[in-house]
């Protein structure tokens, strides 16, 4: 597996959602063993939909080597402002949406404050993409048009059944990012060569999937050693602008 | 382990790309060590099924005992497809029947009647009937899943298992419909072993979507269930016994 490379995960989650489960000490086991020197996550669940500010606290009370997608759901107003503010000065790096979960189109005029604030603060956007209706893919390119100077990533790069769309997606906006860690490696090999290796960022998807599931995937791809670097590491720290 | 994949495809080109030939689609299986494969095709779902189908039993008797043809029908066409299900199921080489009904343009609701008349059919010959699930608008977990309610005596196969975002759903039916079985290609490990634990694991059948992309696909959709956690026993059902129950193969 890829063990030459400093290795940072884009997406994993922590929390309870159905019948998924991730508590932090066993992300860092986890990470551990399979050489994942740091991660960033997002809430899961209620803590995503309702009571963010909880999923929000169980994320910046990690250890260093966890950063936090922050989430407030957009229908909560003036609140979810505050708390994004209250979680940006506690270290937070970037903005998670659920648009199926949270209940709202991408589009809807209510995310606009969220978007104007994650401007504001210079951090970057994750949507979760892929369930139809609420997370089209397609919508998210809309909101990339409408902010050049923010990157969105699609989070599940549209799984399952958009993942056709996302190369076409790519394609069409610059500050658009594929978070690889539900989508299968025909599709990263497209996007990869069609849109750059500095557009996808790796991601496990822990606790959906798994560390070595995305790792090996990454491995059959036969990347070069630059391709490998920016997909594992570079390209999440600079647009996270981790340390 | 011997490995039985439930679900892959075998044809010439899907959106004018190549698809792989059979020595490729062969060489894959043998790559990932996965002994026998349910093919079936994609362009078929187009039209001319007939002719699919037949293309699908060649590739069959090259290889007999490691290619099992699935036909499929299109119900729009109501009493001819029954018929063109009867003219393949009378030869023993097809061992199931596959349906992908947003790709074919259906809600099993809008074709009813012919689809009780196939799920008849199927529970005659004894052969499992297999849908794409977990897209809307015609190809729902729950619109899947009440086909085994229809016909309790037909096996009824969840091509995806809930796919994405119907696998919570996909993993209760599957336990409380005992003509219900779950195939997940496409859910990753933390679904998987969801499956496995609500339904049973005499309920989930390995599949992997394999020659819609070369091997890496069946690479990582084996990794998926590999990673899942499953004690031994259970990784024997999911990866070759249900499969064997169901397609009726003789113990090698």
């Amino acid at each position: 597996m890829a063990t030459n490379n400093r290795i940072i995960d884009a997406h994993a989650m922590l929390g309870v959602e159905n019948h998924l489960a991730m508590e932090v000490d066993e992300l860092l086991r986890r990470m551990d063993v399979y050489g994942i020197e740091a991660a960033v996550a997002r809430p899961m669940g209620a803590e995503l939909v309702i009571d963010f500010v909880a999923g929000n606290d169980r994320l910046l009370s990690t250890p260093n080597r966890i950063f936090a997608w922050v989430t407030a759901n957009p229908w909560a107003g003036v609140r979810a402002l505050d708390e994004l503010e209250r979680c940006r000065d506690r270290g937070a790096v970037g903005l998670f949406l659920h648009p199926a979960r949270q209940g709202f189109m991408p589009t809807e005029p209510m995310v606009v404050p969220l978007l104007e604030q994650a401007t504001n603060f210079n951090w970057p956007v994750m949507f979760h993409t892929g369930t139809y209706v609420n997370a089209d893919v397609l919508a998210v390119v809309e909101l990339a048009r409408r902010y050049p100077s923010v990157a969105f990533v699609a989070g599940f790069g549209g799984f399952a059944d958009m993942w056709f769309e996302m190369p076409g997606a790519m394609a069409e906006v610059e500050n658009l990012y594929l978070d690889l860690s539900m989508t299968w490696s025909a599709e990263i090999k497209q996007i990869t060569t069609g849109s750059g290796a500095d557009r996808v960022l790796y991601g496990s998807a822990e606790p959906r999937n798994r560390y070595p599931v995305t790792l090996r995937a990454l491995d059959r791809l036969d990347l070069e050693g630059p391709q490998r670097q920016a997909i594992l590491c570079d390209n999440v720290r600079r647009i996270l602008k981790l340390p | 382990m011997t490995v039985i994949d439930f679900h892959t495809h075998l044809d010439e080109y899907w959106f004018g790309r190549p698809m792989l030939d059979r020595d490729r689609f062969l060489a894959g299986m043998d790559r990932c060590s996965v002994s026998k494969a349910c093919i079936f095709t994609l362009r078929g779902f187009s039209g001319d099924c007939r002719r699919h189908n037949d293309a699908l039993a060649a590739h069959a008797r090259t290889t007999p005992d490691r290619l099992i043809p699935f036909v499929t029908v299109d119900p729009k066409e109501g009493d001819a497809a029954v018929r063109e299900l009867h003219r393949c199921l009378s030869d023993p080489i097809f061992r199931g029947i596959k349906f992908h009904s947003w790709l074919q343009a259906f809600a099993p609701s809008m074709v009813r009647q012919t689809m009780l008349d196939i799920l008849q059919c199927a529970a005659e010959h004894e052969v499992p009937v297999f849908f794409h699930d977990g897209t809307p608008p015609y190809a729902t977990t729950f619109q899947i899943a009440a086909l085994a309610r229809w016909a309790p005596r037909a096996t009824i196969v969840l091509g995806h298992a809930g796919l994405a975002d119907y696998v919570q759903p996909a993993a209760e039916l599957a336990r409380d419909l005992p003509n219900l079985y779950a195939c997940p290609c496409g859910p990753k490990a933390g679904d998987i072993a969801h499956l496995v634990q609500t339904a049973g694991a005499h309920k989930v059948l390995f599949g992997s979507d394999f020659g819609f992309a070369d091997w890496p696909l069946l690479a990582e959709r084996l990794d998926d269930v590999l990673e899942a956690g499953l004690n031994e026993v259970d990784l024997s059902k999911v990866m070759c016994g249900n499969a064997s129950r169901l397609l009726r193969l003789e113990p090698s």
